[in-house]
């Protein structure tokens, strides 16, 4: 049913206190849906909501007020950076907050282990079939990856958009599924939605780690014809990327898939025939959105399609090499990029823990020493992606190879590369800093949860 | 022999904390003109302390000095404890080589150094400089150059073809190292010819004024294929024939070919991993 209010639809939706709503994060910064509709639900005077939205950014800052008055009790999300991270990380919240993967979510929906009572779909697209799609209109945004499971598997479904059209020829949610779509005068800020122009880092620390990554995987003779790849939209990953694509052009190569996050980078490589697919989760710039509207090779994809662990058909199960970052790693080489190492919250797994599991080749890249603050600890404040799931680590100073990987131990062992244990990198990173104080987490506020399911780390309030 | 001279500030503990990492064969710590006036004392000071700390491994490294009295004694002194590869003379002439000697013999040191070739004057001695006994390499100092003489520099570099042609002759004929002037932006196509122009002359290296500019100038100066399979060649046939003096393709080889070739594919080896853009 198509609604021109707000307050009309949720007339027609059966609210009621703990209730599950859902919320993707492709509109980014520039998101103003989840916005608008949790205070209608505020002002409608509901209480202990659960909010599971894919990512929660700075924009959502409004809604901090009703995390306070206990109208959120439960938080579920992937990823979250600003005022709200920094709430939660000092004063909790009223129920608990579970961070999630992005494979971990779809899973979670798809088997139930997640109920969304109402899932809130911005769409910047939506045809008289409510049909979706999100690379059409002033708020494009490209893949609409994060929501599909949501459009699938919710109690009841709204799409949200500030476009309607009369056909779509290529949607990506289908509209059978959908219950009701809401007009609004806009779903965002196009500047907020785009991450801007990406570019690739010139910081010259940055370089020389995408220089040594790009040597390691020559190394490890990743490069052949069919290797897929995927890494993400940093600066320094956007570096190995171009690379990447220099390195297999060099030599005449194209691979068969690069997945994940999609940026103009990746988008060349398509273009230039040196990918045979790109797998497209979330459009990061212009470029991946124009690309996904008219190249038959770029497609978009559920994020179950993407990680769901469960799903026998996920794109990153047949992932040669994953480039991921860090905010911390310690000497088991967990990863946290979840918090920085007094325990705020500062972003979340996102896809990192799943590509990082399911891809042959896991490569963590990232400075020693970050404002002087070291990059390896002897145990990370917060495990977000397990050691056992990383194979190598790379930093301006050398390289570190998880002692489980013999085989790549072996296979590098006649190279001139800078091989180190992780403990030397580390006493690298001390002989500059001293060895760093170990803050006290405070009281319980969250769990990080795997992507299967099972509690992987707990997450505390800022520590002294 | 190193490809790629790097200037790092004196005063900016990042830069010298990071400045091994840069893949640069040779550090220039510079105490001269990327510092102010009101900054050398601190400059030194930071640098001196750096450097016993930890002075970067696997790379050369040199101080650029300050010529003019007090700034040249100060420098000297806090430079003469440490473990540094030379120093690099501002402005050099015959009459400050002269000067540099002397203060070295007053503490019977023998501190070498790399001459800075940036005035007028200095080419009219260029010979007797390169010929100095301290000098241990060259280098064209082309910014200061301009500014003295009127000259505008371009990526072409026609107008210091003769400056880098008399420099190079020089350096060669004295058997030490003849090192390019920096390209002073950071735009890759213009680099890439300022190194060309370098590297078709025959310099051994060149300098840079930012990190970036390593790998290129690394990647120039790198043998290429062609160069390592004819040194390959001749340094087989000088192994199976024990002999310095032999014919290969029809072409007299000796003993400097010889030695050239080995030289070359010592230094392959030594950065075939300190290439510039990860290959």
């Amino acid at each position: 049913m198509k609604h021109e209010r707000l307050g009309e639809l949720l007339d027609g939706l059966d609210l009621r206190d703990g209730m599950c709503v859902s919320f993707h994060h492709h509109l980014r910064n520039g998101d103003k849906t989840l916005n608008l509709v949790m205070q209608a639900l505020h002002e409608r005077g509901l209480k202990e909501l659960h909010l599971m939205a894919s990512a929660l950014f700075p924009v959502h800052k409004p809604i901090l007020p009703l995390i306070k008055d206990g109208t959120i009790a439960d938080i579920t999300t992937n990823y979250m950076n600003g005022p709200i991270a920094e709430c939660l990380s000092n004063h909790g919240l009223k129920g608990s907050l579970t961070m999630q993967t992005h494979g971990g979510r779809a899973r979670s929906i798809v088997e139930g282990d997640n109920v969304i009572d109402v899932a809130f779909i911005a769409a910047p697209a939506v045809d008289k079939a409510k049909n979706a799609s999100g690379v059409h209109g002033k708020n494009a945004c490209g893949s609409l990856g994060y929501a599909i499971e949501d459009s699938l598997y919710a109690k009841r479904k709204v799409l949200v958009t500030d476009n309607l059209v009369d056909t779509l020829e290529d949607p990506q949610i289908q509209g059978d599924a959908i219950d009701d779509v809401l007009l609004v005068k806009t779903l965002g800020d196009a500047e907020g939605i785009m991450s801007g122009t990406l570019k690739i880092t010139k910081d010259p620390l940055g370089l020389k780690i995408a220089r040594e990554a790009l040597r390691l995987l020559q190394a490890l003779d990743v490069f052949e014809d069919g290797v897929s790849f995927q890494s993400g939209a940093g600066g320094i990953s956007l570096a190995i990327t171009k690379g990447f694509n220099d390195i297999m052009r060099e030599r005449g190569l194209k691979a068969s898939f690069y997945s994940g996050g999609i940026t103009r980078y990746h988008v060349d490589a398509l273009e230039g025939g040196l990918v045979d697919k790109l797998y497209d989760v979330q459009c990061f710039d212009d470029a991946a959105i124009e690309s996904l509207k008219k190249n038959a090779n770029h497609h978009a994809i559920s994020a179950s399609n993407y990680a769901n662990p469960n799903n026998a058909n996920r794109v990153i199960k047949d992932l040669d090499v994953v480039i991921l970052g860090a905010s911390e790693i310690d000497t088991d080489f967990n990863v946290n990029v979840t918090t920085d190492s007094y325990g705020t919250i500062i972003g979340g797994s996102g896809g990192h823990s799943d590509t990082a599991e399911d891809a042959k080749l896991s490569v963590i890249v990232s400075p020693l020493l970050k404002a002087r603050t070291p990059l390896i600890r002897e145990r990370v404040r917060t495990i977000t992606t397990p050691g056992k799931h990383i194979d190598c680590l790379i930093t301006e100073r050398g390289i570190a190879i998880n002692p489980k990987r013999r085989d790549l131990l072996e296979k590098l062992k006649d190279t001139r590369l800078p091989l180190f244990s992780i403990e030397e990198l580390m006493a690298k990173a001390h002989a500059f800093t001293g060895k760093p104080k170990v803050s006290h987490p405070g009281d319980k506020i969250g769990v990080v949860e795997s992507r299967h399911g099972s509690t992987l780390d707990n997450l505390y309030k800022k520590g002294d | 022999m190193a490809r790629t001279y790097l200037f790092i500030p004196g005063n900016v503990p990042r830069m010298l904390q990071n400045a091994d990492v840069f893949e640069a064969d040779a550090l220039i710590i510079d105490l001269e003109d990327a510092i102010a006036t009101y900054e050398k004392d601190e400059a030194r000071e930071l640098t001196a302390q750096f450097l016993r700390a930890h002075r970067p491994q696997g790379v050369e490294v040199y101080v650029r000095i300050n010529a003019e009295e007090p700034l040249f004694s100060k420098d000297m002194k806090a430079l003469a404890p440490l473990e540094i590869d030379g120093v690099v003379l501002p402005k050099t002439t015959l009459s400050s080589l002269k000067a540099y000697e002397a203060y070295q013999d007053q503490f019977d040191a023998k501190l070498p150094l790399i001459g800075l070739i940036e005035t007028p004057e200095a080419f009219f001695e260029l010979l007797q400089i390169a010929k100095f006994s301290l000098v241990k390499g060259l280098i064209l100092g082309a910014e200061d150059l301009s500014a003295a003489t009127g000259m505008h520099r371009d990526e072409n570099g026609q107008e210091l073809l003769f400056c880098r042609s008399k420099l190079l002759l020089a350096a060669k004929a004295a058997g030490i190292r003849a090192i390019d002037t920096p390209w002073t932006t950071l735009e890759e196509a213009s680099l890439s010819l300022d190194i060309q122009s370098a590297k078709r002359l025959g310099f051994d290296g060149k300098c840079a004024i930012h990190p970036n500019q390593v790998p290129s100038i690394n990647d120039a100066f790198f043998p290429t294929e062609e160069e390592l399979r004819k040194a390959r060649r001749i340094v087989k046939r000088h192994e199976e024939t024990n002999s310095m003096r032999f014919s290969l393709d029809g072409k007299m080889v000796d003993k400097p070919v010889v030695e050239k070739a080995k030289a070359l594919l010592e230094s392959a080896e030594a950065y075939r991993f300190k290439r510039g853009k990860g290959q």
